[in-house]
């Protein structure tokens, strides 16, 4: 598929991978090395529209999976008991007291930690008008929590006013799509993915033990610059701030072609 | 009847559809989706749909029928049925239920119930003209033959 084998060549030149792999393959192999098999969570309540973007991302080599809520994307996420979802697995989780007590919940309860271990989601599509949790409370409860800099979308069936899609975008989200959507509406969701991807390799995950080459020598280099001058190591005293201003860096540049069009509006920048 | 003839006749078929109104290029984009690895994609949107739209008419019927109606709720159930039916291409469905919301938005309730009806009957003629496409498939694919794909001049 030209979808597939365009993102194959960005993902080669940026993470210098070898390997090339069939669509068909399953993304257990992909997934660890974030390469061609990014995994998409979908939120949405009519099993229609689930099926439909089941179809269009499996179609796409994406690996799905489908919830019907809100409630349930929260608790595949494992933030649906964490009111302080900031907090790492390790230093705040409830169960951390109690493991030795309740043996089968350490594998199976996700809800007690703030991430769950290994799961990885490079993108959350959701539904916006949904019955309980709205894609907005979705959006902003992802926004505020670990999973924040995953990049959401917000689907609708229709022409919402532009005082709500605004909401949506001012609230994190990527872009404001329209239902139904169609394959050609998934190539602006690669990129997406392919940011995240960016950004998941210039950042420190706490939680990810992987060795990401980026991540080495990002902490290498800081250690050089710390040892050598003392005007970098204010700038860059850990590489975590180092890879913050990267961070920043990348979405001002990124603002323009990241901010979707909205028809009749100016968007300031 | 000869395999050419039936894929002629599922070609004529499937275009008069979408002439009629009946179905819109949401429906080819649900055709493209399916594969070899998922032969009856269509056909499963399709009867979910139909799964789906019975359950929510049935839910308008009764809401409607209430001493005090709750516009909200039918509003919420006729948001949901334009949404699917606007998912598979079902043109004529989801025309008919913008036409119910703005009744809905007017609360007004003789309004409501004629749009009922319409969307009734527009889902009962889709629901037809489905079963029919269905049929012609399924005799094109036990003659051995290849369901054409939808090329239109539009």
């Amino acid at each position: 598929m030209e979808l597939m084998k365009s993102s194959d060549n960005i993902i080669q030149d940026r993470t210098q991978q070898q390997h090339k792999q069939e669509p068909e393959m399953q993304a257990q192999e992909g997934q660890q090395e974030q390469g061609h098999h990014f995994h998409v969570l979908a939120v949405d309540d009519s099993v229609i529209d689930r099926k439909l973007l089941e179809k269009l991302l499996k179609v796409s080599s994406y690996q799905v999976t489908c919830v019907d809520s809100g409630d349930k994307a929260l608790e595949y996420l494992g933030l649906l008991n964490n009111l302080d979802s900031d907090s790492t697995a390790s230093s705040s989780s409830p169960s951390s007291s109690s493991s030795s007590s309740s043996s089968s919940s350490n594998s199976s309860s996700c809800s007690q930690s703030s991430q769950r271990e290994g799961l990885k989601v490079n993108l959350i599509m959701t539904d916006f008008c949904m019955p309980g949790m709205s894609g907005y409370d979705l959006l902003k409860r992802l926004k505020g929590s670990s999973w924040k800099d995953v990049p959401v979308v917000v689907m609708s069936s229709e022409n919402v006013p532009s005082r709500i899609s605004i909401r949506c975008l001012e609230g994190g989200a990527e872009e404001f799509m329209l239902k139904p959507l169609q394959l050609s509406d998934l190539e602006k969701i690669e990129a997406y993915l392919l940011k995240s991807l960016h950004l998941s390799c210039t950042n420190i995950d706490k939680d990810d033990d992987d060795n990401n080459a980026d991540h080495n020598s990002d902490n290498n280099n800081d250690k050089v610059v710390n040892n050598d001058s003392n005007i970098d190591k204010g700038n860059n005293s850990t590489s975590m701030n180092n890879n913050f201003s990267k961070r920043k860096a990348l979405s001002s540049e990124d603002t323009e072609s990241r901010r979707p069009k909205i028809k009749g509006l100016a968007v300031a920048i | 009847m000869e395999l050419v003839q039936i894929q002629r006749r599922l070609v004529d078929y499937t275009k008069s559809l979408f002439m009629e109104g009946f179905l819109d290029a949401q429906f080819l984009q649900l055709q493209q989706l399916q594969d070899d690895s998922n032969p009856d994609f269509v056909f499963e949107v399709v009867s979910l749909f139909f799964e789906d739209s019975e359950k929510l008419l049935n839910e308008l019927t009764i809401a409607l029928d209430q001493p005090n109606v709750d516009f909200k709720k039918i509003d919420s159930h006729v948001h949901q049925l334009k949404g699917s039916s606007s998912s598979i291409g079902a043109q004529r469905v989801k025309n008919a239920c913008i036409a119910f919301r703005n009744y809905c938005d007017v609360q007004n309730i003789e309004g409501c119930l004629t749009c009922l009806q319409q969307v009734k009957q527009e889902c009962y003629l889709v629901k037809n003209k489905f079963e029919t496409l269905f049929r012609l498939e399924q005799q094109i694919m036990a003659s051995g033959g290849s369901v054409p794909t939808t090329e239109l001049g539009f």
